[in-house]
């Protein structure tokens, strides 16, 4: 016997089959394309690699910038971090026990959120505070913005469920 | 009686693993590309050395020509430095052709990094290339294209584009070398030759071990300093001409055997 639409049980799983939502397919592949670009920037600011391909901007000059770093750790790591519990996230999120795992949704939006926010934060240091652009920023802040904005509808289902 | 429960619709994961599984060699394919060795400290900054007189004496520079030849030209020269560049592009080729090529003189090129930005790594640059046989092709690319690589953040990866372009020369082997600290001593050694024999800005030349002053404007203002250092080397040649043949803003690659001097 199928439970209800709705009824989600204590630990926040539905039984009933939900197919995997596209959003959160999606959300997998732009957060694995974010790994990759905050790993980039993270082997240059922890000394792993020499040096940045950058064709746009001056991608060295921003990663050694003051505001590179928060509380000593740098940006770019953080980014990695933030994109690596996305990507988790998401391929937990298209297995079919939990598409409809409220938690996983709020989990999604909150980190997407917040990291949209960090994002614009970090857009402004570039165009105002330092004037110098770094191309593989200017992906991570798109692809979070994307990753948000996916999120969304995810979040919807979360509130209609718990309705 | 109940009737059965229909059986769950399964919508497959595959095509999603799939083009996750692309993405992700995609993105290791372009992370390879992109991974460059890191660079180590020494690579632009020189060592304090201390050599006694003996020493100095066998301070290699990169020469070019006889090395029995009767005249022997010094240069000390900094890759980054404005003046060195102009030099190289508009008397240096003059001197090769008129002086060395002709068997009358040797000619050494000896590092003075003065302090510019880039001015160890590129002196650096010029020894890694000298260890495959192809130093006087990067001293012309490197004065050459001096305006590209001076203000360039990795000034590295352009000297790796160089050496790309340098036909004999491994550009992979050259990278390793540029990004290491190998010949930091060697021109560390060099730049400390220059300041014993009183160098103190560049270029400096020195002809049979006598500084030439003023550094000249033409080829032929340098000759005929030559002629008189080293008169019995020019027994019976006419002198250059006044005005000497303009060259092209690129100093071309010189064949000839770089070696150590």
């Amino acid at each position: 016997m199928s439970v209800a639409r709705g009824e989600v049980g204590t630990a926040g799983v539905e039984e009933d089959y939900a197919p995997p939502p596209t959003s959160r397919m999606a959300i997998a592949v732009l957060a694995l394309i974010g790994v990759f670009d905050a790993a980039y920037l993270s082997m240059y600011k922890l000394g792993i690699i020499g040096g940045l391909t950058c064709r746009v901007g001056s991608c060295e000059q921003v990663q050694n910038s003051p505001q590179s770093a928060l509380l000593g750790i740098p940006v770019s790591v953080l980014g990695l971090g933030a994109y690596v519990a996305l990507l988790a996230l998401a391929l937990v999120g298209v297995q079919p026990r939990f598409v409809r795992d409220r938690r996983i949704a709020q989990a999604i939006a909150a980190i997407a959120g917040v990291g949209v926010l960090f994002s614009a934060y970090l857009t402004y240091v570039e165009a105002r505070v330092i004037y110098m652009w770094c191309q593989y920023c200017v992906i991570s802040a798109i692809l979070i913005t994307l990753i948000f904005l996916l999120s969304l509808p995810g979040l919807r289902r979360a509130r209609a469920a718990a309705s | 009686m109940p009737r059965p429960a229909p059986a769950p619709r399964r919508s497959s994961l595959t095509p999603f693993y799939v083009i996750l599984g692309l993405v992700l060699l995609a993105g290791i394919g372009l992370l390879a590309t992109k991974l460059k060795p890191a660079t180590k400290e020494g690579a632009n900054q020189g060592v304090a050395v201390t050599l006694t007189p003996d020493q100095l004496q066998r301070v290699g520079g990169i020469s070019l020509g006889r090395v029995d030849a009767p005249i022997t030209i010094y240069e000390f020269a900094d890759f980054q430095c404005p003046h060195c560049a102009e030099f190289a592009a508009f008397i240096e080729p003059l001197i090769r052709q008129n002086l060395v090529e002709t068997g009358k003189a040797r000619y050494v090129f000896y590092e003075f990094p003065l302090g510019f930005k880039w001015s160890f790594l590129s002196a650096r640059a010029g020894r890694c290339a000298n260890a495959q046989g192809k130093f006087w092709e990067m001293h012309g690319m490197l004065f050459g294209r001096q305006r590209q690589w001076s203000f360039d953040p990795d000034a590295t990866a352009q000297f790796v584009e160089y050496a790309r372009t340098i036909p004999g020369l491994d550009a992979g082997k050259f990278e390793q070398c540029v990004r290491s600290d190998q010949f930091q001593k060697e021109v560390s050694e060099s730049g400390q030759l220059g300041q014993s024999l009183g160098v103190q800005g560049t270029p400096t030349l020195f002809v049979n071990g006598r500084k030439v002053e003023p550094l000249p404007k033409t080829y032929s203002e340098f000759e005929a300093q030559v002629r008189q250092i080293a008169p019995g080397a020019f027994a019976g040649a006419p002198a250059a001409p006044a005005a000497a043949p303009a060259v092209g803003d690129t100093p071309g690659a010189v064949t000839g055997q770089s070696t150590q001097q």
